[in-house]
């Protein structure tokens, strides 16, 4: 008796902790299945193969609370129908109805609602029909038998009917596992990067053991946790686990030998490249630790993880590699077009002294100031270019610090056209902007920077005959500014690589730049929120337009 | 004749400039001396007691804007700064430490003779007078009067005292910062500075021909604005 109770009393909690997580019905739960089992079981349960979700029909026959009293019943229905039948037949036939009722209850109800039919089954015959009548004594040697045969045969049905259950719960849990890792590793084999493959794996191991996942990966500075259940602590203890279980690749922690007060469990993610990355999952307070078949099955998800982790990884390798060469030849592209770009005017510059101090006599006086005028708009055109160059530094370096202020257009303009002073003498430029414009926030040396730069562009692909025009539309939310010209316009395929870092043949037509200045238009642009952009003039031509936030809250804060 | 010009103290450690300063200068009729450090020229500028002093920013040693510090706390002599370019807070730093104006290299010799002529200017006739007179812009302080090719200019009070303002310092760079203690005092330079741009606008489009390419009233970008004397 004292052992169906104990069952019993067990079931219920198992029950109770099952409504309390709210799992949806029908949709398996390996864990909580093996949790009750490991519960009810007791010892003579087969830990290497006892894992897998019990389908729903034997659940509901398991989990209903009625199938102790529906055994016991059983087996009153037999008491009641010997009774019946005790005027025809022999105790010892009689016995055959109790058989009966146990195997019953064995077969539909498990075996321990079978050895509580066997055990009460027992009792009632020795009370109901074994001399003396209505007393549990025992008068002849034969009754001994029987009743002896009545319990052996009940106990080993029991257990027979049992096994048969629970091999066919195993072999469902089985497949309920092979199901959960198969569909694991179908949803990591569709995803690439690494972020996504940490969100898939977090997510399935903490939907399946329903605890608080953290993926480790080292970087340079340590171990970084890469994804975070909420509620997860990532302290000092923590950092010094999990650099533990990288540097040994055991699992650690809550569990395990090493460190088993923490409240976490610790497993590398270990693949070839060896370990990759690790994974804790927070130990749960109403357990001690973790069952090894719970751990079994972690393990194998884990071991899949590290597998498309370290898949992630490589191709992510692979990809910076490919970015450091693209890189390189674009450093060695800027390189060449810089040299270019500073060594044109100094060699115009260098000719135009060397002829005046050298052949002086030959010159006259028209010459001379055409000689001495182009040199000084080189002059300034190599200027402006090393101003580029370090506007392109404090970009790339991210040291860019806008200084937004309340401006006027109309004065920003002014400081880019005295800027192009020398540039600009024959040519005609025309600023056409709305009346009533207010101020913008934005980074007054800057945007002059811009305009010069995307004047300056101008200059160098229209006509010395064709005005440029610089014109402004306010909309609601931004200030939209265009340089307008009447060149050669832009190709089409070229529209939006045109204000990107020079590379190789992007501008290469002739005229000289480095294409240093339009991307450090887009550069400016973006640090304070606006958008850049070219396009075809409808008959000859080209725009060039960017927007500035009216509003500065949009911009990058002012330092 | 040579010691008879205005002495003028360059101060800069590039050799090229300062050979290229003595000749340009020399030639226009100036005494020149020279220092390459900051050390050096404050030295010098107690032995030489030059007229009008020419400091580069970047110095090793002691940095041009705490020479242009040293100087002031004795002499009054004017200083015109000369920067490469990406130093717009050193610039402000310098002129409200007490310099005069400043040019950006590279520069042309030209600017630098008329920044020099303004500075040498405001340095001997002390007060400027009541009337400043530009191109076709006349301001007569004592009359409070404007002109623009004699026809009366109405401004308002803030822009009156604006260019007042600039007026008192004609020739050389004013910091935003300065405008706005010379013209709204004791209120704080965030709060003001965006009435400082909208009063500079309204001043130009009533003073200049063409207010895009200013003539009168030029801006220094990133550091304030000059009221030019020889347009």
């Amino acid at each position: 008796m004292s052992l169906a109770s104990r069952a019993e009393s067990s079931s219920h909690t198992s029950r109770a902790l099952e409504r309390g997580s709210g799992y949806p019905e029908g949709c398996p739960s390996p864990l909580k299945a093996q949790a009750r089992e490991q519960r009810e079981g007791g010892a003579e349960r087969n830990p290497g193969r006892s894992r897998g979700a019990a389908r729903s029909k034997d659940r509901k026959a398991e989990r209903s609370w009625v199938r102790y009293p529906a055994s016991l019943a059983l087996i009153g229905l037999a008491t009641g129908a010997s009774w019946l039948l005790r005027p025809i037949l022999e105790p010892a036939n009689l016995v055959m109805l109790f058989l009966l009722a146990v195997v019953i209850s064995a077969l539909r109800w498990g075996h321990v609602a079978a050895l509580v039919a066997a055990v009460s089954g027992t009792v009632l015959f020795d009370y109901f029909y074994i001399p003396p009548l209505f007393s549990f004594a025992i008068s002849d040697v034969k009754y001994f038998v029987i009743l002896t045969g009545l319990l052996t045969v009940g106990l080993v049905t029991s257990t027979l009917a049992g096994q048969v259950r629970e091999q066919a719960d195993a072999a469902r849990r089985r497949e309920a596992y092979t199901a959960s890792l198969y569909a694991f590793s179908r949803s990591l084999a569709v995803v690439n990067r690494l972020e996504q493959i940490f969100e898939v794996v977090a997510h399935r191991i903490s939907e399946i053991f329903e605890r608080p996942v953290l993926i480790l990966l080292p970087g340079d500075g340590g171990l970084a946790a890469s994804f975070s259940s909420p509620g997860i602590v990532f302290g000092e203890e923590e950092r010094t686990l999990a650099n533990w279980v990288l540097n040994h690749g055991q699992p650690a922690g809550s569990g395990t030998q090493i460190m088993s007060g923490a409240d976490m469990f610790y497993l590398p993610l270990t693949a070839s490249l060896g370990v990759v990355a690790v994974l804790a999952v927070k130990a749960q307070h109403e357990e001690e630790s973790m069952f090894p078949e719970q751990r079994q099955l972690l393990e194998a998800f884990v071991s899949q993880a590290a597998l498309a982790t370290e898949r992630a990884l490589l191709e992510q390798k692979a990809r910076q590699t490919e970015l450091l060469q693209e890189a390189d030849k674009l450093q060695k592209a800027l390189l060449n077009s810089v040299s270019h770009g500073l060594r044109t005017p100094l060699a115009s510059i260098m000719g135009t002294l060397s002829s005046l101090s050298e052949d002086q006599a030959m010159l006259d006086e028209v010459t001379r100031r055409e000689l001495l005028d182009n040199a000084r708009e080189e002059a300034a055109r190599l200027n402006r270019l090393v101003g580029n160059l370090l506007d392109m530094t404090r970009l790339e370096a991210g040291t860019l610090r806008l200084k937004v202020e309340h401006c006027d257009l109309q004065d920003v303009i002014g400081a880019a056209l005295a800027q192009l002073r020398e540039a600009s003498r024959r040519r005609r430029i025309a600023v056409d902007l709305p009346a009533d414009l207010p101020l913008v926030p934005m980074d007054f040396v800057l945007i002059a920077q811009v305009l010069v730069n995307l004047l300056e562009n101008a200059i160098k692909y229209a006509p010395a005959h064709e005005p440029i025009a610089v014109q402004a539309r306010l909309a609601e939310n931004d200030l939209e500014i265009l340089v307008v010209d009447r060149g050669v316009g832009i190709p089409q395929d070229n529209l939006h690589g045109i204000f990107d870092k020079p590379s190789h043949g992007a501008r290469a037509t002739g005229t000289e730049g480095t294409g240093l200045g339009l991307s450090i238009c887009k550069g400016f642009v973006e640090a304070h929120g606006g958008r850049i952009w070219a396009e075809p003039r409808a008959d000859r031509g080209a725009i060039f337009a960017f927007t500035l936030p009216r509003h500065a809250n949009t911009a990058n804060p002012r330092r | 004749m040579d010691n008879n010009g205005p002495r003028i103290l360059v101060v800069d450690d590039e050799q090229a400039i300062r050979r290229f300063l003595r000749a340009s200068l020399t030639a226009h009729g100036y005494s020149v001396y020279d220092a390459c450090t900051g050390e050096e020229a404050l030295q010098a500028a107690s032995s030489v007691r030059p007229d009008l002093i020419i400091l580069d920013l970047g110095l090793p040693g002691i940095g041009g804007v705490e020479v242009a510090r040293c100087l002031r706390e004795w002499t009054q002599t004017p200083i015109i700064v000369l920067s490469v370019r990406e130093q717009e807070p050193d610039k402000i730093a310098v002129l409200d430490a007490g310099a005069d104006d400043y040019l950006t290299k590279p520069f042309g010799l030209g600017e630098l003779l008329a920044r020099m002529r303004a500075a040498l200017r405001r340095a001997t006739k002390q007060g400027n007078g009541p009337v400043f007179a530009a191109g076709d812009l006349k301001v007569d302080l004592a009359q409070r009067e404007v002109l623009i090719r004699n026809r009366r200019v109405q401004l308002t009070p803030t822009e009156y005292d604006l260019l007042k303002a600039l007026v008192g310092h004609a020739g050389r760079v004013l910091t935003h910062r300065q405008l706005v203690r010379e013209v709204w005092g004791g209120m704080s330079y965030e709060d003001v500075v965006h009435m400082l741009r909208v009063n500079v606008s309204n001043l130009r489009r009533k003073l200049e021909p063409d207010p895009t390419r200013p003539r009168y009233i030029v801006t220094e970008p990133g550091v304030g604005y000059r009221l030019q004397t020889e347009p």
